[in-house]
Protein backbone atom coordinates (compact mmCIF):
# COMPACT_ATOMS: atom_id res chain seq x y z
CA UNK A 1 0.00 0.00 0.00
CA UNK A 2 1.86 2.81 -0.73
CA UNK A 3 0.78 6.98 -1.23
CA UNK A 4 2.47 8.75 -3.50
CA UNK A 5 2.56 12.38 -3.96
CA UNK A 6 4.05 14.01 -7.28
CA UNK A 7 4.64 17.72 -7.55
CA UNK A 8 1.62 18.61 -5.35
CA UNK A 9 0.76 22.73 -5.43
CA UNK A 10 -2.37 24.51 -4.40
CA UNK A 11 -3.22 28.15 -4.29
CA UNK A 12 -5.04 30.34 -1.88
CA UNK A 13 -6.21 33.84 -3.22
CA UNK A 14 -4.18 33.54 -6.37
CA UNK A 15 -0.87 32.99 -4.30
CA UNK A 16 0.66 29.43 -4.09
CA UNK A 17 0.07 28.23 -0.72
CA UNK A 18 2.86 25.86 -0.31
CA UNK A 19 5.85 24.86 -2.85
CA UNK A 20 5.27 21.44 -4.51
CA UNK A 21 5.66 18.50 -2.43
CA UNK A 22 7.14 15.15 -3.63
CA UNK A 23 6.37 12.69 -0.87
CA UNK A 24 5.75 9.12 -0.52
CA UNK A 25 3.83 7.56 2.36
CA UNK A 26 3.97 3.17 2.83
CA UNK A 27 2.81 0.43 4.76
CA UNK A 28 3.57 0.79 8.67
CA UNK A 29 4.79 4.47 7.63
CA UNK A 30 3.48 7.91 9.49
CA UNK A 31 4.13 10.73 7.49
CA UNK A 32 3.95 14.06 10.11
CA UNK A 33 2.95 17.62 8.70
CA UNK A 34 4.34 20.39 10.15
CA UNK A 35 4.47 24.08 9.74
CA UNK A 36 3.33 27.38 10.98
CA UNK A 37 -0.36 28.17 12.07
CA UNK A 38 -2.15 28.85 8.17
CA UNK A 39 0.77 27.54 6.23
CA UNK A 40 -1.41 25.24 4.85
CA UNK A 41 -1.68 21.74 6.69
CA UNK A 42 -5.39 21.50 6.99
CA UNK A 43 -5.79 22.22 3.22
CA UNK A 44 -2.89 19.56 2.56
CA UNK A 45 -4.76 17.05 4.23
CA UNK A 46 -7.88 17.34 2.68
CA UNK A 47 -6.72 17.34 -0.49
CA UNK A 48 -5.27 13.63 0.41
CA UNK A 49 -8.72 13.05 1.42
CA UNK A 50 -9.87 13.72 -1.89
CA UNK A 51 -11.85 16.97 -0.61
CA UNK A 52 -10.58 19.32 -3.05
CA UNK A 53 -8.83 18.69 -6.31
CA UNK A 54 -5.22 20.25 -6.24
CA UNK A 55 -4.24 23.13 -8.52
CA UNK A 56 -1.07 20.81 -9.74
CA UNK A 57 0.24 17.41 -9.56
CA UNK A 58 -1.40 13.81 -8.67
CA UNK A 59 -1.82 11.81 -5.78
CA UNK A 60 -1.52 8.17 -6.39
CA UNK A 61 -2.91 5.56 -4.09
CA UNK A 62 -1.57 1.91 -5.37
CA UNK A 63 -0.45 3.61 -8.84
CA UNK A 64 -3.44 5.08 -9.82
CA UNK A 65 -4.65 8.93 -9.50
CA UNK A 66 -7.12 9.21 -6.47
CA UNK A 67 -9.30 11.16 -8.50
CA UNK A 68 -10.00 8.46 -10.92
CA UNK A 69 -10.52 5.82 -7.93
CA UNK A 70 -12.50 7.96 -5.64
CA UNK A 71 -14.95 5.33 -4.25
CA UNK A 72 -12.11 3.09 -3.32
CA UNK A 73 -10.15 5.30 -2.75
CA UNK A 74 -11.88 6.71 0.36
CA UNK A 75 -12.95 3.14 1.80
CA UNK A 76 -9.87 2.95 2.48
CA UNK A 77 -9.59 6.11 4.19
CA UNK A 78 -10.70 7.36 7.41
CA UNK A 79 -10.07 11.48 7.89
CA UNK A 80 -9.90 13.42 11.04
CA UNK A 81 -10.40 17.08 10.29
CA UNK A 82 -10.46 20.00 13.46
CA UNK A 83 -13.89 19.51 13.45
CA UNK A 84 -15.64 16.45 15.47
CA UNK A 85 -18.13 15.12 12.89
CA UNK A 86 -20.54 14.83 15.49
CA UNK A 87 -24.49 15.10 15.72
CA UNK A 88 -24.51 17.29 18.80
CA UNK A 89 -27.81 16.32 19.51
CA UNK A 90 -27.54 12.24 19.76
CA UNK A 91 -25.50 10.50 22.56
CA UNK A 92 -22.04 8.94 22.26
CA UNK A 93 -23.21 5.73 20.85
CA UNK A 94 -26.18 6.99 18.95
CA UNK A 95 -23.53 9.02 17.58
CA UNK A 96 -21.24 6.02 16.59
CA UNK A 97 -24.38 3.89 15.85
CA UNK A 98 -25.30 6.69 12.59
CA UNK A 99 -21.33 6.57 11.83
CA UNK A 100 -21.70 2.66 11.20
CA UNK A 101 -24.97 3.01 9.57
CA UNK A 102 -23.23 5.89 6.83
CA UNK A 103 -20.04 3.26 6.21
CA UNK A 104 -22.35 0.65 5.66
CA UNK A 105 -20.63 -1.50 8.55
CA UNK A 106 -22.10 -3.87 10.74
CA UNK A 107 -20.57 -3.91 14.32
CA UNK A 108 -21.15 -6.62 16.51
CA UNK A 109 -22.15 -5.32 20.09
CA UNK A 110 -19.19 -6.81 21.57
CA UNK A 111 -16.61 -5.00 19.50
CA UNK A 112 -19.01 -1.97 19.96
CA UNK A 113 -18.37 -1.69 23.31
CA UNK A 114 -14.89 -2.42 23.39
CA UNK A 115 -14.16 0.13 21.71
CA UNK A 116 -16.23 2.27 23.70
CA UNK A 117 -14.33 0.97 27.08
CA UNK A 118 -10.72 1.64 24.61
CA UNK A 119 -11.99 5.28 23.98
CA UNK A 120 -12.87 6.19 27.58
CA UNK A 121 -16.66 6.67 26.61
CA UNK A 122 -18.19 4.14 28.50
CA UNK A 123 -19.53 6.27 31.60
CA UNK A 124 -21.14 8.87 28.90
CA UNK A 125 -22.56 5.90 26.82
CA UNK A 126 -26.04 7.57 27.02
CA UNK A 127 -25.23 11.40 26.84
CA UNK A 128 -26.06 13.91 24.52
CA UNK A 129 -22.69 15.02 22.66
CA UNK A 130 -24.02 18.30 23.24
CA UNK A 131 -22.90 17.96 27.23
CA UNK A 132 -20.07 16.90 26.64
CA UNK A 133 -16.98 18.57 27.10
CA UNK A 134 -14.41 19.50 24.05
CA UNK A 135 -12.00 16.91 25.26
CA UNK A 136 -15.01 14.05 25.17
CA UNK A 137 -16.34 15.37 21.94
CA UNK A 138 -12.58 14.71 20.57
CA UNK A 139 -12.42 11.12 21.86
CA UNK A 140 -16.20 10.62 20.51
CA UNK A 141 -14.53 11.52 16.83
CA UNK A 142 -11.47 9.73 17.20
CA UNK A 143 -13.54 6.60 17.97
CA UNK A 144 -14.25 6.89 14.30
CA UNK A 145 -10.49 5.72 13.31
CA UNK A 146 -11.58 2.12 15.32
CA UNK A 147 -14.90 1.83 14.20
CA UNK A 148 -13.74 2.30 10.20
CA UNK A 149 -10.73 0.38 10.65
CA UNK A 150 -9.59 1.30 7.89
CA UNK A 151 -5.71 1.60 6.66
CA UNK A 152 -4.92 4.67 6.19
CA UNK A 153 -5.67 7.74 8.79
CA UNK A 154 -5.20 11.36 8.01
CA UNK A 155 -5.85 13.18 11.25
CA UNK A 156 -5.97 16.93 11.51
CA UNK A 157 -4.70 18.27 15.03
CA UNK A 158 -6.09 15.00 16.75
CA UNK A 159 -4.51 15.63 19.60
CA UNK A 160 -6.78 19.06 20.02
CA UNK A 161 -8.56 19.88 22.83
CA UNK A 162 -7.35 16.04 24.83
CA UNK A 163 -6.14 15.71 28.51
CA UNK A 164 -2.54 14.04 28.95
CA UNK A 165 -3.97 10.80 29.12
CA UNK A 166 -5.74 11.42 25.87
CA UNK A 167 -2.88 12.20 24.30
CA UNK A 168 -1.43 9.02 25.39
CA UNK A 169 -4.17 6.88 24.38
CA UNK A 170 -3.95 8.14 20.88
CA UNK A 171 -0.79 7.94 20.28
CA UNK A 172 -1.08 4.51 21.58
CA UNK A 173 -3.61 3.69 18.86
CA UNK A 174 -1.04 5.27 16.20
CA UNK A 175 1.60 3.14 17.34
CA UNK A 176 -0.64 -0.01 16.87
CA UNK A 177 -2.30 0.93 13.71
CA UNK A 178 0.97 1.46 12.18
CA UNK A 179 2.68 -1.61 13.80
CA UNK A 180 -0.23 -3.56 12.65
CA UNK A 181 0.85 -2.28 8.86
CA UNK A 182 -1.93 0.41 9.00
CA UNK A 183 -0.29 4.14 7.15
CA UNK A 184 -0.54 7.96 8.83
CA UNK A 185 -0.86 11.25 7.68
CA UNK A 186 -1.26 13.41 11.03
CA UNK A 187 -1.09 17.38 11.16
CA UNK A 188 -0.17 17.93 14.91
CA UNK A 189 1.94 20.87 16.94
CA UNK A 190 2.73 18.18 19.63
CA UNK A 191 5.62 15.75 18.77
CA UNK A 192 4.45 12.57 18.35
CA UNK A 193 7.89 10.60 19.10
CA UNK A 194 7.41 8.60 16.41
CA UNK A 195 10.00 7.66 13.69
CA UNK A 196 8.52 8.43 10.40
CA UNK A 197 8.60 11.10 7.55
CA UNK A 198 8.18 14.35 8.20
CA UNK A 199 6.90 17.20 5.79
CA UNK A 200 7.75 20.60 6.79
CA UNK A 201 5.14 23.21 5.12
CA UNK A 202 6.15 26.89 4.27
CA UNK A 203 4.70 29.52 6.22
CA UNK A 204 2.27 31.97 4.18
CA UNK A 205 5.42 33.95 2.88
CA UNK A 206 6.61 30.07 1.29
CA UNK A 207 10.30 31.86 2.35
CA UNK A 208 11.37 28.09 3.47
CA UNK A 209 12.04 25.54 0.84
CA UNK A 210 9.80 22.48 2.11
CA UNK A 211 12.27 19.79 3.38
CA UNK A 212 10.45 15.74 3.21
CA UNK A 213 11.94 13.34 5.08
CA UNK B 1 -30.30 4.12 5.21
CA UNK B 2 -33.36 3.67 7.24
CA UNK B 3 -30.93 3.87 9.92
CA UNK B 4 -29.88 6.84 8.59
CA UNK B 5 -33.00 8.94 8.51
CA UNK B 6 -33.96 7.57 11.97
CA UNK B 7 -31.12 9.24 13.25
CA UNK B 8 -31.70 12.19 11.69
CA UNK B 9 -35.25 12.27 12.52
CA UNK B 10 -34.19 11.43 16.19
CA UNK B 11 -31.59 14.78 16.13
CA UNK B 12 -34.62 17.23 14.72
CA UNK B 13 -36.88 15.76 17.38
CA UNK B 14 -34.55 16.64 20.07
CA UNK B 15 -34.72 20.29 19.02
CA UNK B 16 -37.70 21.11 19.53
CA UNK B 17 -37.55 25.04 18.53
CA UNK B 18 -36.38 23.73 14.85
CA UNK B 19 -39.96 21.93 14.10
CA UNK B 20 -41.89 23.73 16.29
CA UNK B 21 -40.82 27.18 14.35
CA UNK B 22 -42.88 26.56 11.17
CA UNK B 23 -45.80 24.89 12.48
CA UNK B 24 -46.10 27.73 14.73
CA UNK B 25 -45.93 30.18 12.04
CA UNK B 26 -48.38 28.34 9.91
CA UNK B 27 -51.02 28.41 12.51
CA UNK B 28 -50.45 32.28 13.61
CA UNK B 29 -50.90 33.47 10.13
CA UNK B 30 -53.32 31.32 9.20
CA UNK B 31 -55.26 32.22 12.63
CA UNK B 32 -54.50 35.91 12.39
CA UNK B 33 -56.10 36.19 8.80
CA UNK B 34 -59.91 36.03 10.13
CA UNK B 35 -59.35 38.28 12.54
CA UNK B 36 -57.58 40.85 10.23
CA UNK B 37 -60.02 40.80 7.27
CA UNK B 38 -63.10 40.02 9.27
CA UNK B 39 -65.73 37.20 9.08
CA UNK B 40 -66.29 37.92 5.62
CA UNK B 41 -67.40 34.12 4.73
CA UNK B 42 -67.17 34.41 1.02
CA UNK B 43 -64.36 36.66 0.85
CA UNK B 44 -62.25 33.92 3.14
CA UNK B 45 -63.04 31.25 1.31
CA UNK B 46 -62.33 32.61 -2.40
CA UNK B 47 -58.57 33.85 -0.83
CA UNK B 48 -57.99 31.10 1.08
CA UNK B 49 -56.07 28.41 -0.76
CA UNK B 50 -53.91 31.01 -1.71
CA UNK B 51 -53.26 31.80 2.03
CA UNK B 52 -52.89 28.39 2.74
CA UNK B 53 -50.38 27.97 0.24
CA UNK B 54 -48.40 31.38 1.38
CA UNK B 55 -48.02 30.56 4.56
CA UNK B 56 -47.16 26.57 4.50
CA UNK B 57 -44.64 28.10 1.80
CA UNK B 58 -43.31 30.75 3.95
CA UNK B 59 -42.76 28.26 7.06
CA UNK B 60 -41.04 26.18 4.53
CA UNK B 61 -38.81 28.62 3.92
CA UNK B 62 -38.17 29.51 7.50
CA UNK B 63 -36.47 26.02 8.13
CA UNK B 64 -35.38 25.05 5.46
CA UNK B 65 -31.92 27.59 5.51
CA UNK B 66 -30.79 25.47 8.31
CA UNK B 67 -30.68 22.16 7.02
CA UNK B 68 -27.07 21.67 6.43
CA UNK B 69 -26.13 24.09 8.57
CA UNK B 70 -25.58 22.23 12.04
CA UNK B 71 -23.85 19.18 10.07
CA UNK B 72 -21.68 21.75 8.37
CA UNK B 73 -20.67 23.34 11.80
CA UNK B 74 -19.60 20.44 13.06
CA UNK B 75 -18.08 19.05 10.27
CA UNK B 76 -20.55 15.97 9.93
CA UNK B 77 -21.05 16.96 6.49
CA UNK B 78 -17.39 15.54 6.01
CA UNK B 79 -18.07 12.77 7.36
CA UNK B 80 -21.29 12.28 4.73
CA UNK B 81 -19.24 13.16 1.92
CA UNK B 82 -16.75 10.05 2.59
CA UNK B 83 -19.17 7.31 2.98
CA UNK B 84 -19.77 4.89 0.17
CA UNK B 85 -23.06 5.60 -0.28
CA UNK B 86 -24.21 7.73 -3.20
CA UNK B 87 -23.78 11.79 -1.61
CA UNK B 88 -27.09 11.45 -3.73
CA UNK B 89 -29.05 9.56 -1.58
CA UNK B 90 -27.68 10.70 1.67
CA UNK B 91 -29.36 14.26 0.50
CA UNK B 92 -32.57 12.38 0.40
CA UNK B 93 -32.12 10.76 3.62
CA UNK B 94 -31.84 14.43 4.88
CA UNK B 95 -34.54 15.60 2.90
CA UNK B 96 -36.76 12.97 3.89
CA UNK B 97 -36.55 13.35 7.57
CA UNK B 98 -36.75 17.21 7.36
CA UNK B 99 -39.99 16.46 5.42
CA UNK B 100 -40.98 13.96 7.96
CA UNK B 101 -40.83 16.11 10.88
CA UNK B 102 -41.27 19.79 9.55
CA UNK B 103 -43.85 19.34 6.85
CA UNK B 104 -45.93 16.61 7.71
CA UNK B 105 -47.26 18.26 10.97
CA UNK B 106 -48.31 21.35 8.50
CA UNK B 107 -50.42 19.00 5.82
CA UNK B 108 -51.96 16.82 8.95
CA UNK B 109 -53.17 20.58 10.56
CA UNK B 110 -54.26 21.95 7.01
CA UNK B 111 -58.11 21.07 7.45
CA UNK B 112 -58.85 22.51 10.71
CA UNK B 113 -56.60 25.67 9.23
CA UNK B 114 -58.90 25.34 6.05
CA UNK B 115 -62.00 25.17 8.25
CA UNK B 116 -61.21 27.88 10.39
CA UNK B 117 -61.33 30.17 6.61
CA UNK B 118 -64.47 28.52 5.74
CA UNK B 119 -63.02 26.45 2.91
CA UNK B 120 -65.41 24.16 1.24
CA UNK B 121 -65.18 20.43 1.87
CA UNK B 122 -63.75 19.44 -1.85
CA UNK B 123 -60.98 22.17 -1.62
CA UNK B 124 -60.34 20.91 2.01
CA UNK B 125 -59.45 17.64 0.23
CA UNK B 126 -57.63 19.08 -2.70
CA UNK B 127 -55.52 21.59 -0.24
CA UNK B 128 -54.50 18.07 1.49
CA UNK B 129 -53.45 16.33 -1.19
CA UNK B 130 -51.73 19.40 -3.04
CA UNK B 131 -49.89 20.32 -0.10
CA UNK B 132 -48.92 16.14 0.10
CA UNK B 133 -47.65 16.78 -2.76
CA UNK B 134 -45.99 20.09 -3.30
CA UNK B 135 -44.26 20.24 0.07
CA UNK B 136 -41.21 17.44 -1.08
CA UNK B 137 -41.13 19.48 -4.56
CA UNK B 138 -40.45 22.44 -1.83
CA UNK B 139 -38.47 20.98 0.23
CA UNK B 140 -36.04 19.39 -2.50
CA UNK B 141 -35.70 22.66 -4.07
CA UNK B 142 -35.35 24.61 -0.81
CA UNK B 143 -32.47 21.93 -0.16
CA UNK B 144 -30.58 23.15 -3.27
CA UNK B 145 -30.44 26.60 -2.20
CA UNK B 146 -29.69 25.67 1.40
CA UNK B 147 -26.68 23.93 -0.02
CA UNK B 148 -25.57 26.42 -1.62
CA UNK B 149 -25.41 28.81 1.33
CA UNK B 150 -23.71 26.18 3.36
CA UNK B 151 -20.06 27.51 3.37
CA UNK B 152 -21.51 31.27 3.75
CA UNK B 153 -22.25 33.21 7.35
CA UNK B 154 -25.36 35.09 7.59
CA UNK B 155 -26.48 34.19 4.89
CA UNK B 156 -30.11 35.78 5.88
CA UNK B 157 -32.35 36.99 2.94
CA UNK B 158 -29.87 35.56 0.62
CA UNK B 159 -31.19 31.73 0.05
CA UNK B 160 -35.02 33.11 -0.18
CA UNK B 161 -33.61 34.92 -3.33
CA UNK B 162 -32.06 32.29 -4.61
CA UNK B 163 -35.22 29.60 -4.45
CA UNK B 164 -38.36 31.83 -5.07
CA UNK B 165 -38.11 31.68 -8.52
CA UNK B 166 -38.21 27.70 -7.76
CA UNK B 167 -41.07 28.29 -5.57
CA UNK B 168 -43.46 30.42 -7.57
CA UNK B 169 -43.90 27.92 -9.73
CA UNK B 170 -45.01 25.39 -7.28
CA UNK B 171 -47.08 27.96 -5.21
CA UNK B 172 -48.98 28.91 -8.66
CA UNK B 173 -49.52 25.07 -9.27
CA UNK B 174 -50.69 24.17 -5.73
CA UNK B 175 -52.55 26.70 -5.65
CA UNK B 176 -54.48 26.37 -9.29
CA UNK B 177 -54.83 22.81 -7.63
CA UNK B 178 -56.50 23.41 -4.74
CA UNK B 179 -58.89 26.08 -6.38
CA UNK B 180 -59.82 23.55 -9.05
CA UNK B 181 -59.01 20.61 -7.84
CA UNK B 182 -58.84 18.82 -11.69
CA UNK B 183 -56.78 16.15 -12.38
CA UNK B 184 -54.60 17.57 -14.35
CA UNK B 185 -53.25 19.68 -11.76
CA UNK B 186 -52.59 16.91 -9.76
CA UNK B 187 -51.02 15.63 -12.19
CA UNK B 188 -48.83 18.36 -13.04
CA UNK B 189 -47.88 18.62 -9.29
CA UNK B 190 -47.31 14.90 -9.41
CA UNK B 191 -44.92 15.62 -12.30
CA UNK B 192 -43.02 18.31 -10.70
CA UNK B 193 -42.52 16.50 -7.41
CA UNK B 194 -41.12 13.51 -10.10
CA UNK B 195 -38.76 16.19 -11.88
CA UNK B 196 -37.46 17.48 -8.14
CA UNK B 197 -36.74 13.93 -7.17
CA UNK B 198 -34.88 13.24 -9.88
CA UNK B 199 -32.89 16.35 -10.12
CA UNK B 200 -32.90 18.33 -7.06
CA UNK B 201 -30.57 15.83 -4.97
CA UNK B 202 -28.14 15.65 -7.28
CA UNK B 203 -27.79 19.33 -7.46
CA UNK B 204 -27.52 19.69 -4.31
CA UNK B 205 -24.47 16.58 -4.13
CA UNK B 206 -22.77 18.88 -6.17
CA UNK B 207 -23.48 22.00 -4.28
CA UNK B 208 -22.45 20.43 -1.03
CA UNK B 209 -18.99 19.30 -2.57
CA UNK B 210 -18.11 23.19 -3.31
CA UNK B 211 -19.83 24.52 -0.10
CA UNK B 212 -17.46 22.28 2.11
CA UNK B 213 -14.57 23.62 0.94
CA UNK B 214 -15.63 27.30 2.25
Amino acid sequence: MTLCISQLAFERNNEPLFHPIDCTVSTSEILQVRGANGCGKSTLLRIFAGYISPEMGTIFWQGKNIFQQRDEYIQQLCYIGHQNGIKLHLTVSENLKLICALANQKIPHSSFKKILHTMQLENIEHTQAIHLSAGQKRRLALARLLLMNTRLWILDEPMTSLDQAGQTLIADLLNQHIAQGGMAVVATHHDLKMTGKMLYLPDANYSVMPACF
Amino acid sequence: MFNIIFYEIRTTLRQAHSWLTPLLFFVMVITLFPLAIGPNESLLEKIAPGILWVAALLAILLSIGNLFRHDADEGYLDVMLLSPYPLTWLVLCKVMSHWLTHCLPLILISPILGFLLHLPAHEQYALFVSLLLGTPVLTLLGAIGAALVVGIRGHGLLLPILIMPLYIPVLIVGTATTQQSMAGCFAILGALLLFSLAFAPFLTGIALRIGVNQ
